[in-house]
Order: structure tokens, then C-alpha cells, then sequence
């Protein structure tokens, strides 16, 4: 599902953010993307997505090779995966439903498929009751999971996740880490990268650990290790 | 269809969302696309008119009565030898006579007056090329048969020289005029642009293409530029049929314009204004969208 092979990132200036790291993410897996900040968790994920272009090394994902995926073919890549950032990134102006409904929208479907889709994935993430509220009436859980019904909304076979948790309570956050393994469950890879420790420590599942742009941990049932 | 509709929804909203730019920039597109129009009009129009005059007489040779007709006559022949001279019709004074009864009909107490015995016999020429009138007249000059050379060729170039003057006042104004409205769209664009920026982001992450995501501005540079264009030709077909029937239509000049040049020149213009927004868009966003 996912590969990489002797992956390095350095930007301009010289600073390394990925070190020559090689790993592989099997389908259906759930997998935590531990470290401190500037670890390298979140180039680690725009790699993935193209965001960061490698300096060296091969990257694939979903049977794209990322590494040799050129400029105008990212959005294909894209459509496979959905994306999850820290700030939920949702339009004001838009209430929970058409927020949600924006990314079938722009993604050419039809009106009477953007209602359904849209419904069944409001379903998913327990906000029905909110689908007429704007982003600004939302608690941070609730807008975090506006932002993970849209980054399902073109049915991705990958999703990833960083520091979804990163602004939200311990109970907040427990919530939606229940949520992406709900969605795990139903076979979507999911990459979580987080700093959370209770989290990764209280859900057994595999860990990445990140340190200085390299990998120095790869445990299944792995937990966090303050260091 | 979703998608075109939303790239629709998306052009409307765009424009809605800074109104007063949007029609600052039509009407430059309007002013500048008018000014072509016209201008481009009124040169077709005032070259018809002088290719009317170029086939008439371009020069008129009066002679002189005390001079013999067979002197006359030697004159045409040996005009009618010199390489610049289409043709040479002679003019007798009796035909002189006629022409001034039809010429003057509205003045019956000048036909009354006039001697008729003045009015001289005349050489009328038709030139290959009408500014070759001096040529002529140089020929001519000290000839005993001749009594006074008159020319159209002195009027017709000052005229084309006045249209040709106007033709290049009136462009350059044009060309600063769209190159306002150039730097609007590009504004406008612009402003739009980043008031989207969140949603940009967004649709970069869904997967949405560069040209997906471009398409709606482009749509507005072309929309605003096909709206200004339209109602400049719009206004330039009403002012060419006004012309047509008003007092300017009644003197020597003749409004007369092709409908296949008019239709030539309004999808001309429409095309450029098509290939006009596209370029301003292109210009807008590349930065803007940063990609």
C-alpha cells in the first residue's frame, strides 16, 4: 500500500527533514507516526501526498509511484488519499454540510449523489444534529470531524492524519481516534502522526517513531516512549 | 455537468464578491473595445469614399477658348499618351452649359444671369494613381491651350491623411484604455484569488487540478471582457445606423458600410476579447495560485 525506499527530504539552506528512511505500510493497517516536533512527522506525510517532493529515494503509494509522478498527475495521487490536518481548514462560510459536500462537489458529482454521500458520512462522524451549524458554532471535535468526513468523501484507500488531536482535550481526542479506527476498521489505511502519548500508549497499534528525520522505532503494539 | 456548474456557481460568485471592480473593468474593456470599433469603422467608411472619388476626376483642364479645337484636341491625344493617365474625356462648352443647368437648377435667378459663353470647354482626366495629379500640372504648365487646372487629388490626400491621424490617436488611446482594463482584470482576479485562498488549499488536498481549480477565474477575465466587448459593438452598430440617417449622411460623405466588414469587425473584436481574457487571466492567477 505504501512504500518507501532510502527517502530523504533536505530543503533549501541544507536542513535535513527526512533521513534516508525506508519503510512499508500494508493495507488496512493503523499506524501512529510518533515523535517530538520537528521530528519530521508531517514531511513524512507530505511525501506521501506530494506536498514535499523527495530529495532522493522511492516513494509509492496505492500503487502510484510518487517519486516519478509528475507535476499535473498529483491530483490523481490525491484522489486516493485524504488528508487530515491539525487545523480542520473549513470554510466559514459554509455549514457543516456544505463543507463536507464542497469536496464532492468540486469533484464533479451529481447533485442527488453529493446528498446522499454526504448524509451517510455525517452519519459516520455522529454529526447530523450539526449539519446546519457553521464552522464557528462547532467545539474543536466537531469541526476536527467535519474535516475527516470531507477528507473521506472521495472514498480514499489511504488516510492521513496529522496531529488531528493536537488542539483537542483528552476526551475530545479520544473521540476521534475512536473514529479513525472505525474507519480503519471498514479497511481504510490510516497514518496518524501525533504527540499524544495517552493515545498511542492506551490503543495498541503500530508505531513509527521519528527522530530527527529518521526512523528509530518500529514497533506493532507499540506505545510512546518519552525520551 | 457538476463540475461545469460549479465552475459557473464559482465564476458568478467570484464576480458578486467585488462588484464595483468588476464594472470598472467592463467598462474599460467597453471604452477600449468601442474605440477599435469606431475607429475602425469610420476608416473603412472613409476609405470607401475616397476609392468613390479615386474613380471619379482627379484632374479637370479648362481651356481656352482662344485657342483652336484642333489645339484642344492634340491636348487630349497627348495626354492620353502619358503613362499616369487612365482616361481623357473631352468636354465641349455646350456640355459645360448642361452640366451647369443641372448643377444650379435650385438657382433660377442665376441661370437667368449667367453668360453662358464663359464657361469653357474642359479636358476631364482620370488618373492610375490619383496622387499623380502634380505630375499633370507640371506637364501642362505654360501649355497656351490650357486656362486653369483644377485637382481632387490635394483634397482626397488631406482627407486620408486626417483619417490616418485620427486612425493612430484614437488606437493609442485604445491601447492605454485596454491596457487599464488589462491591469483591472488582473486586479480583480487577484482579489478573488486570495479572498479563495482557503478553498484553493482545500481543493489542492481533495485532488481537484490545476486547471479545475483555475477555471472559474478564467471564466470571469473572459465573461468581463466578453460583457464589455458586447455592448461595444452593441453601441458602435447603433451609432453607425444613427450616422446613416442623420445630417453627416446628407453631405458629400457617404455612411455606407458593408455588413460583412461590421460582422467581420464584431467577431474580430469578440475573438481578441476572448483571447484577452484568457491571456489577463493567465497573468492573474500564475502568481496568485502559486503552482
Amino acid at each position: 500500500m505504501i512504500s518507501l525506499k532510502n527517502v530523504s527530504l533536505v530543503f533549501q539552506g541544507g536542513s535535513v527533514a527526512i533521513s534516508n528512511i525506508s519503510t512499508k505500510v500494508e493495507q488496512g493497517e493503523f499506524v501512529y507516526l510518533v515523535g517530538h516536533s520537528g521530528s519530521g512527522k508531517s514531511s513524512f506525510l507530505k511525501l506521501l501526498y506530494k506536498e514535499y517532493i523527495a530529495t532522493k529515494g522511492e516513494i509509492e503509494v496505492a500503487n502510484i509511484d510518487v517519486s516519478k509522478l509528475p507535476k499535473w498527475k498529483i491530483p490523481l495521487l490525491r484522489r486516493k488519499i485524504g488528508i487530515v490536518t491539525q487545523e480542520p481548514q473549513l470554510l466559514e462560510n459554509r455549514n457543516t454540510f456544505e463543507n463536507i459536500s464542497f469536496a464532492l462537489e468540486v469533484m464533479g458529482s451529481l447533485p442527488e449523489e453529493i446528498d446522499a454521500k454526504t448524509n451517510t458520512l455525517l452519519d459516520l462522524v455522529e454529526l447530523n444534529e450539526n449539519a446546519y451549524k457553521y464552522p464557528g458554532q462547532l467545539s474543536g471535535g466537531e469541526q476536527t470531524r467535519v474535516s475527516i468526513a470531507r477528507a473521506l468523501a472521495n472514498n480514499p484507500v489511504v488516510l492521513l492524519c496529522d496531529e488531528p488531536t493536537g488542539n483537542l482535550d483528552p476526551d475530545l481526542s479520544i473521540q476521534i481516534v475512536s473514529l479513525l479506527e472505525k474507519i480503519n476498521r471498514a479497511g481504510t489505511t490510516v497514518i496518524m502522526a501525533t504527540h499524544d502519548s495517552s493515545i498511542v500508549n492506551r490503543r495498541k497499534k503500530r508505531v513509527l517513531e521519528l527522530s530527527d528525520g529518521k526512523i528509530v522505532r518500529d514497533e506493532l503494539d507499540g506505545s510512546y516512549i518519552v525520551r | 455537468m457538476g463540475k461545469f456548474s460549479y465552475v459557473l456557481k464559482n465564476t458568478l460568485l467570484n464576480m458578486r464578491r467585488t462588484p464595483l471592480l468588476v464594472f470598472a473593468t467592463i467598462i474599460a474593456v467597453l471604452v477600449s473595445s468601442f474605440l477599435v470599433f469606431t475607429t475602425l469603422s469610420a476608416r473603412s467608411i472613409v476609405e470607401n469614399n475616397t476609392l468613390r472619388w479615386q474613380n471619379g476626376i482627379h484632374v479637370v483642364v479648362f481651356l481656352d477658348d482662344r485657342v483652336t479645337t484642333t489645339a484642344h484636341k492634340q491636348l487630349e491625344t497627348s495626354l492620353e499618351d502619358y503613362p499616369e493617365v487612365r482616361t481623357v474625356d473631352y468636354f465641349s462648352k455646350p456640355e459645360a452649359k448642361e452640366e451647369f443647368k443641372v448643377l444650379f437648377r435650385d438657382q433660377p435667378e442665376l441661370l437667368a444671369e449667367v453668360d453662358y459663353e464663359i464657361l469653357p470647354a474642359s479636358l476631364r482626366i482620370n488618373l492610375n494613381n490619383p496622387s499623380d495629379y502634380q505630375l499633370i500640372i507640371e506637364r501642362l504648365d505654360g501649355n497656351p491651350a490650357v486656362k486653369e487646372i483644377r485637382t481632387s487629388g490635394e483634397a482626397i490626400e488631406r482627407l486620408l491623411s486626417l483619417t490616418d491621424t485620427l486612425v493612430i490617436s484614437a488606437s493609442a488611446f485604445a491601447l492605454l484604455i485596454g491596457f487599464a482594463a488589462f491591469i483591472l482584470i488582473i486586479n480583480t482576479l487577484r482579489l478573488a484569488a486570495y479572498s479563495k485562498k482557503k478553498e484553493i488549499k482545500i481543493m489542492r488536498l481533495i485532488g481537484a487540478s490545476s486547471t479545475y481549480i483555475r477555471l472559474p477565474f478564467i471564466f470571469e477575465a473572459v465573461v468581463e471582457s466578453l460583457i464589455g466587448t458586447s455592448i461595444a459593438v452593441g453601441f458602435g452598430w447603433a451609432l453607425i445606423e444613427y450616422s446613416k440617417s442623420s445630417v453627416v449622411a446628407d453631405s458629400i460623405f457617404d455612411i455606407n458600410i458593408s455588413d460583412d466588414y461590421l460582422i467581420f469587425l464584431t467577431l474580430s473584436l469578440l475573438m481578441f476579447s476572448l483571447i484577452f481574457g484568457l491571456f489577463a487571466s493567465f497573468v492573474g492567477i500564475r502568481k496568485a495560485l502559486n503552482d
